[in-house]
């Protein structure tokens, strides 16, 4: 018959970051145990709420099965006498493992013939085994950072008050004897702290389905999906109740979610006179200190906001109240700072920066922001840019001058935010302001990217100037990367390739690194491949070997550099680039081992020489031609007619023959076609699979 | 001894008036009935109760303490010359530490809530983690900041370490920010609207003196003089600490004053970036010291409080 557990541990408020990363191991960690265990098939659940964590296991046996075990002991001349009596040995055995001697058996050992016995070994119960596998996992478990309390001998995210651990099959009436922390487990426990704080019995219970019903009842709703669900729903129709709608954020919801035991929100409201400082001001005051959503009507930020609670109700309304007049007090403290920040043109600003620093290593935030005027500047230039470069530079002195603003000093997250909204109430133009506005975009992976050219030409100055001033000294390794240096790259890396800027990113490396000196141009280059390598792979979705093949080949102009890994990407499920990849390798492998000099075309007559060459002549043709209308793909088949004459010149030539003249020929004519294929992808990197 | 103390909200939850002073009062009486040491004020500028010698010290070692005490806190950057209605250079908090930390400390706390008026079955009372770190100190404790209906009342921290070492038994520090409290049950929207007792508004008490505390932090003070009286009383710090029998206390104070020192040093703008480690860690390295000095001298009188509670069982 199948068996179930229940475990469940009731702490003080565990911190929602640890939450998600403690039901991962716990399910883990009980199906790994088990399985160790010999409890195969077991379905292993787990749920949290700011105060607890649960398991439920289903599939388990009454016990482990009995197990049949083969003991060796010593060697078979020790333990009989030739006659095949046995010796003190044999019978010293045989006492030892409670076994008569005429149960002794003789098998081959490793070193000859021993002495066996088999005895059949009792399974353990499932409790048993529930008990120690408990008390190692939650023993183990990893969370951001835990604690000691009391007499300070124990180690946990934070104190244990109480521990249901229950055991059975259609009900889980057997406690579970188990001591964690020094506290013992039980069959009942608490409800709701406000809600329903007496306790719940666990005595009948059927399962997961009754226990989260029995703790419903009591104010707890143990499943976060459930939560979310309800929470989701409560905040629709609070919404609905004034007209309004909720702006998503599911961020925020997922980090609410966590916070509660009941899934509980009330509406608050903001007097309309805040309604006018800026949606982003609104938005970042109401979600960094009180976690709210924000309602909206007609797709702007309304006078209410969600606020989340860890009850059902509001019984006097105090909840709300006191919500909402915290808003108010933050938001007067937001439209203080605001007034402030006003008061002084943000280009007034711009000298304070001497006073910020930067980087131990690199100076100050004025320093930086000269440094970056003129490296964007100089790569709109070599770029071409058509863009007012008075205007780049104009938002380029202005960038972090909001920095030294009150507003900033209070939300560190609306840096560039503030600045675009200060360079517009300074009358700066619309190219200036958007491009300080834009500057720190994209945030991720997913974030958008800047608005105009000139925004993302300065973003990608500010960050090359980052990376070549930061790379040497705070280099990331692992999961550290303080200074975000790797985020900062991939920001390169997606404004080039999406906008697109026509920016040959080894040329801006080489700039930034003049103006940073001690910067290592080769390793900056290095360490930008290798985020163009990931946005291949992650973003753009080709094979690793693909971006490794576009990469070698040759790399700088990054929207170019996705456009031929696409390419690359499509066509390389033709049969005949896999030809090519073998053919291309031996291309590369014999162009190592001669030199050669220029192309002598008349001495080459072996009519498999002659035939390579025209089609060497047609790709080439054809390969400028497709590249001249950006078609990469057109470009690559253009390689394919090559694959038969290169098999065939392989076969019928002797490349390094005696003949100096006519080695160096046929040594020049590969190169010539390695120079083809390098102008698209080094396709000898590509893998070769078996068809 | 008071009788107990009328407060000003009813269980209904309607708001009427407590006194700030009602507050501190009814907190004293609370905590003292709980059996702590209902303590005076640190008598030197200090940033916050943590520094209070009967916080920072009495959490080293192994002897039992429970203490209770309101502290001025000294926050010379916050100070807003009486303009900004939140935030304030001179601020009070309830500070109390109860040592070892005892296993119900968030029912006592509630229960504390419940003393001054606050229903938590009328409210919404939350513990969202915040951890707490002092590197003036080297210390550091798990906890939470405690939420009602929204708004941050006290700060709720296990300490783990203080003083670089690391603490057994566990102290339990909470920190009630009594002006914001004052604040939620008046409904006042400014700190200087707040009734203070006797009739009489916080600003008329405290106004003047934080606008001139504010010009003093901002403007006047001579940077010199403080730079000056840092390195002076880092080596009385290091003078106390040399003696034959180490003086802690004021070993400690010394230092205090250090911190309270490049307080305004940095209120002023007179410290650059690059050394304000380097003066912090200067104040922690005799915070350390103090630490280290405590508990051996501690352990020379054979941990008496110790002896007390076992004692008593």
């Amino acid at each position: 018959m199948s068996h179930q557990f229940l475990l469940a541990l009731l702490c003080e408020e565990i911190p929602a970051n640890a939450l998600p990363g403690a039901r991962r191991q716990l399910e883990q960690g009980f199906a790994k145990g088990l399985e160790e265990a010999g409890f195969a098939g077991c379905t292993v659940r787990a749920f949290s709420t700011v105060r607890r964590l649960v398991v439920h296991v289903t599939g388990l046996a009454a016990g482990q099965p009995d197990r049949i075990e083969e003991v060796t002991g010593p060697p078979a001349r020790a333990a009989f006498t030739p006659d095949g009596s046995p010796t003190a040995v044999a019978l010293g055995f045989a006492r030892g493992q409670g076994v008569s001697v005429d149960q002794l058996r003789v098998v081959k050992g490793s070193r000859g013939d021993v002495v066996a016995v088999t005895r059949r070994v009792k399974g353990r119960t499932a409790p048993e085994i529930l008990a120690e596998v408990t008390t190692e996992v939650v023993g183990s478990l990893h969370f951001p950072k835990t604690m000691r309390w009391g007499a300070g001998e124990h180690t946990f995210v934070r104190p244990l008050h109480n521990i249901v651990a229950v055991f059975g099959a259609e009900t889980m009436d057997e406690v579970v004897p188990l001591d964690l922390f020094g506290l013992g487990s039980r069959g009942s426990t608490a409800g709701h702290r406000v809600v329903a704080p007496g306790r719940i019995e666990m005595r009948g219970i059927t399962g997961f389905e009754d226990y989260a019903a029995r703790l419903e009842a009591a104010g707890v709703v143990v499943d976060p999906d459930a939560r979310r669900a309800k929470m989701l729903a409560r905040a629709e129709m609070l919404a609905a109740e004034v007209g309004c709608t909720v702006r998503p954020d599911p961020v925020l919801l997922d980090e609410l979610v966590e916070l509660v035991e009941h899934p509980g929100l009330v509406r608050g409201k903001f007097s309309s006179r805040f309604l006018e400082l800026p949606e982003e001001v609104l938005v970042t005051t109401l979600r960094h200190h009180q976690k709210s959503l924000v309602l909206e009507k007609n797709g702007r930020v309304a006078g209410y906001f969600l606020a989340v609670a860890d009850r059902p109700d509001d019984p006097e309304g105090h909840i709300a109240r006191g919500y909402s007049w915290v808003a108010g007090a933050r938001l007067a403290d937001a439209a203080f700072f605001y007034a402030q920040d006003q008061r002084d043109s943000l280009e007034s600003r711009v000298p304070a920066l001497a006073g910020v620093m930067f980087h131990r290593t690199s100076g100050s935030y004025l320093d930086k922001t000269n440094k970056v005027r003129q490296l964007a500047v100089e790569l709109a230039r070599q770029a071409q840019l058509e863009i007012s470069l008075e205007h780049l530079e104009r938002a380029a002195w202005l960038a972090k001058a909001d920095l030294v603003t009150a507003m900033v000093g209070e939300f560190a997250e609306l840096q560039g935010v503030m600045g675009g909204i200060y360079a517009l109430g300074d009358n700066e133009p619309e190219e200036v302001w958007m491009a300080v506005a834009d500057q720190y975009r994209p945030a991720g992976l997913e974030g958008p990217i800047p608005r105009t050219l000139t925004g993302a030409m300065l973003g990608v100055a500010d960050r090359l100037d980052t990376l070549a001033a930061l790379l040497a000294s705070e280099k990331p390794s692992g999961s550290k990367d303080p200074f975000a240096l790797r985020r900062a790259a991939l920001a390169v890396v997606k404004i080039c390739a999406e906008f697109p800027l026509p920016l040959d990113v080894l040329d801006a490396c080489h700039r930034a690194v003049v103006g940073r000196p001690g910067g290592d141009e080769a390793e900056l280059q290095a360490f930008l491949q290798d985020r163009v390598r990931h946005y291949l792979t992650n973003v753009v979705g080709v094979r690793a070997d693909v971006a490794d093949a576009v990469l070698t080949a040759h790399w700088g102009v990054i929207a170019a550099d996705v456009a031929r890994a696409r390419a690359l990407e499509t066509v390389r499920r033709d049969e005949v680039f896999g030809s090519l990849a073998i053919v291309f390798k031996r291309v590369r492998n014999i162009l190592t081992k001669g030199t050669h000099g220029v192309l002598d075309e008349r001495v080459l007559a072996v009519p498999a020489e002659r035939e390579l060459l025209a089609a060497v002549a047609a790709a080439e043709i054809r390969v400028a031609e497709s590249l001249d209308e950006d078609d990469h793909e057109a470009a690559l088949h253009a390689l394919a007619p090559l694959a038969t004459p290169l098999d065939r010149f392989f076969t019928e030539v002797m490349v390094l023959c005696d003949d100096s003249i006519l080695k160096d020929a046929r040594l020049a004519l590969l190169a010539r076609i390695e120079r083809l294929f390098l102008r698209l992808a080094d396709v000898s990197r590509l893998a070769t699979e078996a068809r | 001894m008071l009788d107990s103390a009328p407060i000003g909200v009813s269980c209904a939850g309607e708001v009427s008036s407590v006194d700030l002073q009602d507050l501190i009062l009814s907190l004293s009486r609370f905590w003292s009935e709980y059996g702590c040491v209902i303590q005076q004020p640190c008598d030197l500028e200090i940033g916050a109760g943590t520094m209070h010698p009967e916080t920072f010290l009495r959490v080293l070692g192994p002897e039992p303490y429970n203490v209770a005490f309101v502290q001025p806190s000294r926050r010379p950057a916050d100070a807003r010359f009486g303009e900004n209605p939140f935030r304030l250079g001179k601020l009070l908090q309830m500070q109390v530490i109860l040592k070892p930390s005892p296993h119900e400390v968030q029912e006592l706390y509630l229960k504390s809530l419940t003393a001054l008026g606050i229903e938590p079955s009328f409210h919404d009372v939350r513990f969202e983690e915040d951890n707490w770190e002092s590197p003036t100190l080297g210390a550091w404790g798990v906890g939470w900041q405690v939420l009602l209906d929204g708004m941050e009342i006290t700060q709720f921290t296990y300490f783990q370490q203080a003083g670089g070492l690391d603490l057994q038994p566990i102290a339990a520090e909470l920190t009630y920010g009594l002006e914001r409290i004052a604040m939620f049950l008046q409904r006042k929207d400014s700190i200087y609207d707040l009734t203070w007792g006797g009739g009489i508004a916080y600003g008329k008490v405290r106004h003047q003196d934080e606008v001139e505390l504010s010009r003093f932090a901002f403007h006047v003070a001579d940077v010199e003089m403080l730079r000056r009286h840092f390195e002076d009383w880092e080596r009385e710090s290091v003078r106390c600490l040399e003696q034959e029998e180490p003086l802690v206390v004021p070993g400690l104070e010394a230092a205090l004053k250090m911190s309270h020192l490049f307080n305004l040093m940095d209120a002023r703008g007179a410290v650059a970036v690059t050394e304000r480690v380097a003066l912090i860690g200067r104040v922690r390295k005799l915070a350390v010291r103090c630490a280290k000095a405590f508990v051996a001298q501690r352990e020379r009188l054979g941990f008496p409080l110790l002896a007390r509670r076992g004692g008593e069982a």
